[in-house]
């Protein structure tokens, strides 16, 4: 079996801290999307579509939940006589002071990118939902000057948050550096900001010699700061990508993202493009809708059982709405279940949420109401308590 | 790995029966109840009933069926020495090896059987849509120390003489068999699912094939020469859903009791799944204008109009206005604006052009053949 030209490495030590409660016990990579998928799917289809053959993942401390979705890679063609998915586990105590521990760190990656015999590698985080050519973005790291390419998307100025990492661009189209939205000194004339999408590509060469000589110095970096300084000591191509972009660092955004699929130009650009995102699957059976169901504008995976009314909402298989009950502008993720008579709008459901009978759950389009995994809401003062959580 | 029970599935049939919708695949890979195969039936079944040496007999328009098969990975078949292979009529140094009956199939795959040396055999049919335990079947079979235990099920009286019936004494032995009898004397009809000891069947057939008596179809010659042998021949009562879909008529209605929600084969009980290949498609889309009642629907699918009592399978595009009714819609179909199905069977990527009408009746199913493409009409 033929090796790879590339190599990917994907850090899913993500901040998950404002995304509580969703990510307590999952990290960004593995947060269900839009019925059926997760986040991780994207960066993991680009790689598989590229025909990529070493992923090196960096585990985050909710270790299982990744495990429990990749297994051996086969979803993604990633289960391969030679290359593969490898798995590097999280470090509990994180004491990068002790300079073995720190060594280790960086040995992890080289020794991956080594064995990977690859020529480029693409270091990617998990958190940016995005349809990804990286053969278009290695075509054009080939073609342009600098050693690292930094894929972005100019998106309204107003959708920018201060920490949002955008680039800066001279005016030939160079990225000279990797910022913070909120380090910028845009002009008022400005409508638009590179966002960057946490993507880079370089020769893997290059990448092992970054991590080798960070590994001799006494400050301990992560390979996102080691990366980011690079692009301000060399300058990075800038790959301008123009689909559908959603940046999830928020609840807010993670909410308006699974939105937007419920708009069909979305759902068509993302999910049903030339590069086909691959999910692990299940054998599940066709969802059902019962005789007085309404289901209008609705993205829905499989096995979800509806006898009443689902409005603009995005539901996960297995899930059952009752007879009587109304969901409108919600996420239900997998396995949950709304009662008789409930209604429940502008809410995400976590996994295995229950909602008792006769309860109203009403957040806002500014707030959606966010319920716990496998939490069961069977009162009203429990109603009460969520909504001011 | 000892083999102790090898399963054949005979899925090599023609099923002309089924009509345009078996011209151009076997009968065992016409999709099914939304995102199933019939063959997955049986080959969960095996799965399920730890099962895991499967051959599957093949002949007539194999490719989508191997395609769907493949090594068994999707049913959790692919153990080490174990597993699925496809068996296809091959030409040898004594000539070529076509397939002339379900027990002359068995006899030409003597040496795929014979390389696993299992005591017991399974033979199975791939059409039919069912849940079934094997492995209790297989307990009978040892207690009642038979060397073949026929699978029998209960059917109407007035209905058994349409089916192959099993005349049984009170340990349920089999005393006589009788092929579509007009007065039958039993309702105890054969599913062609048979667990034989291999050894005796071998001899059997051997012996027929090495003299003049050639022994091709199970109902009609092997299970005779047992009874005429004196071989210990049990029925095993089979008591669940079970259905024959080799017509249009009887596939159609056997998707419509699908969709029941009190359906007897239980399709979500987790405790036996049907497996399937499963492709990893979008979730399915409906639009503002989309009216969904009692109804199965696939991922990938994208519905803007009224589905009604229906089944669409994966990847089904259903335009603004149109109406599907009393329907089955298979894999990969577009169905066009304004369009109206009602009792019909739309076969794999067929094409329904806007204001098409493809009307049928309960008696009378209406059917799209593969890949048709069906005219698209200008509204009068």
């Amino acid at each position: 079996m033929r090796q790879g030209e590339m190599a990917a490495v994907i850090d899913l030590n993500e901040d998950v801290h404002t995304l509580l409660p969703l990510t307590a016990h999952r990290p960004i990579g593995t947060l269900p999307f839009a019925g059926r998928y997760r986040l991780i799917d994207f960066p993991l289809s680009a790689i598989t579509n590229a025909d990529i053959h070493s992923v090196g993942l960096f585990m985050p401390e909710s270790e299982r939940s990744v495990q429990d979705h990749i297994r051996s890679g086969a979803a993604w063609n990633l289960d391969l006589i030679q290359g593969g998915v490898f798995l590097f586990p999280y470090v509990a105590t994180r004491d990068y002071t002790d300079v073995a521990l720190r060594r280790r760190y960086y040995e992890n990656y080289t020794q991956f990118l080594r064995r990977s015999g690859s020529q480029y590698t693409v270091v990617m985080g998990a958190a940016n939902i995005a349809n990804i050519d990286l053969n278009a973005i290695l075509a054009y790291h080939k073609a342009g000057d600098a050693e690292i390419t930094a894929v972005y998307k100019n998106v309204p100025k107003a959708t920018v948050t201060p920490n949002d990492w955008t680039l800066t661009l001279s005016e030939q189209g160079i990225a000279t550096s990797v910022i913070q939205a909120s380090e910028r000194h845009d002009g008022d004339e400005v409508s638009t900001v590179p966002s960057f999408m946490d993507i880079y590509l370089l020769p893997t060469i290059d990448l092992i010699d970054l991590l080798d000589a960070a590994a001799q110095t006494t400050e301990f970096r992560r390979l996102p700061q080691l990366l980011r300084e690079a692009v301000l000591a060399g300058n990075a191509n800038a790959f301008e990508y123009t689909g559908y972009l959603a940046r999830i660092n928020s609840i807010q955004r993670y909410f308006d993202a699974n939105m937007d699929m419920l708009t069909e130009a979305n759902y068509q650009s993302l999910l049903f493009s030339s590069i086909p995102i691959l999910t692990k699957s299940k054998n599940e059976v066709p969802s059902f809708f019962a005789k007085d169901s309404v289901v209008e504008n609705g993205v829905l995976g499989t096995g979800a059982y509806v006898e009443g009314v689902v409005s603009d909402s995005v539901v996960f298989r297995n899930v059952v709405v009752h007879q009587g009950a109304t969901v409108e502008n919600s996420i239900l993720m997998q396995g949950s279940k709304i009662s008789t008579g409930s209604k429940v709008s502008y809410a995400i459901l976590d996994k295995g949420v229950v909602i008792g009978p006769n309860l109203t759950i009403a957040g806002t389009p500014d707030h959606p109401i966010v319920i716990e995994k496998n939490r069961t809401v069977f009162r009203a003062s429990e109603v009460e308590e969520l909504a001011h959580a | 790995m000892v083999t102790e029970m090898l399963g054949m599935i005979l899925a090599g049939g023609q099923g002309t029966r089924l009509g345009k919708l078996t011209k151009t695949t076997a009968k065992p890979s016409v999709p099914f109840g939304g995102r199933y195969r019939i063959i997955d039936f049986t080959l969960s079944n095996l799965s399920n009933s730890g099962v895991n040496t499967v051959g599957v007999i093949t002949q007539y328009q194999p490719l989508e069926l191997n395609r769907h098969v493949q090594n068994g990975a999707a049913w959790g078949l692919n153990e080490r020495g174990a597993g699925v292979t496809i068996l296809q009529p091959y030409a040898s140094s004594e000539g070529e090896k076509f397939f002339e009956g379900t027990a002359h199939a068995i006899y030409q795959n003597m040496a795929y059987i014979d390389s696993y040396n299992p005591q017991y055999v399974l033979v199975l049919s791939g059409d039919h849509i069912y849940k079934m335990d094997y492995e209790r079947m297989l307990r009978a079979h040892k207690a009642k120390k038979a060397t073949l235990t026929v699978a029998v099920m209960p059917v109407a009286m007035k209905e058994a003489s349409r089916f192959g019936i099993m005349n049984t004494d009170d340990t349920n032995r089999i005393i006589a068999f009788e092929e579509k009898p007009e007065e039958p004397k039993s309702n105890l009809a054969s599913m062609g699912i048979y667990i034989f000891d291999w050894a005796p069947l071998k001899k059997y057939l051997t012996e027929s094939y090495a003299t003049d008596g050639k022994m091709e179809d199970f109902g009609k010659d092997v299970i005779p020469a047992y009874l005429a042998h004196n071989e210990p021949t049990y029925a095993y009562a089979f008591h669940g859903y079970w259905k024959d879909v080799g017509t249009i008529q009887s596939l159609w209605e056997a998707n419509m009791e699908f969709l029941a929600p009190n359906n007897a084969l239980n399709i979500a009980n987790r405790n036996w799944r049907i497996y399937s290949q499963t492709e990893a498609l979008p979730p399915m889309f409906l639009t503002k204008t989309a009216k969904v009642t009692r109804a199965m629907i696939t991922d990938g699918s994208y519905v803007a109009g009224t589905i009604d009592h229906s089944i669409l399978s994966q990847n089904v595009k259903v335009g603004e206005g149109s109406v599907v009714k009393d329907s089955m819609v298979m894999p990969n179909v577009v169905i066009g604006k304004n369009v109206v199905i009602d009792h019909a069977i739309i076969g794999e990527n067929a094409l329904v052009g806007d204001n098409g009408e493809i009307i049928g009746t309960k008696d009378d199913i209406a059917v799209v053949g593969y890949g048709e493409v069906v005219g698209r009409k200008e509204k009068a």
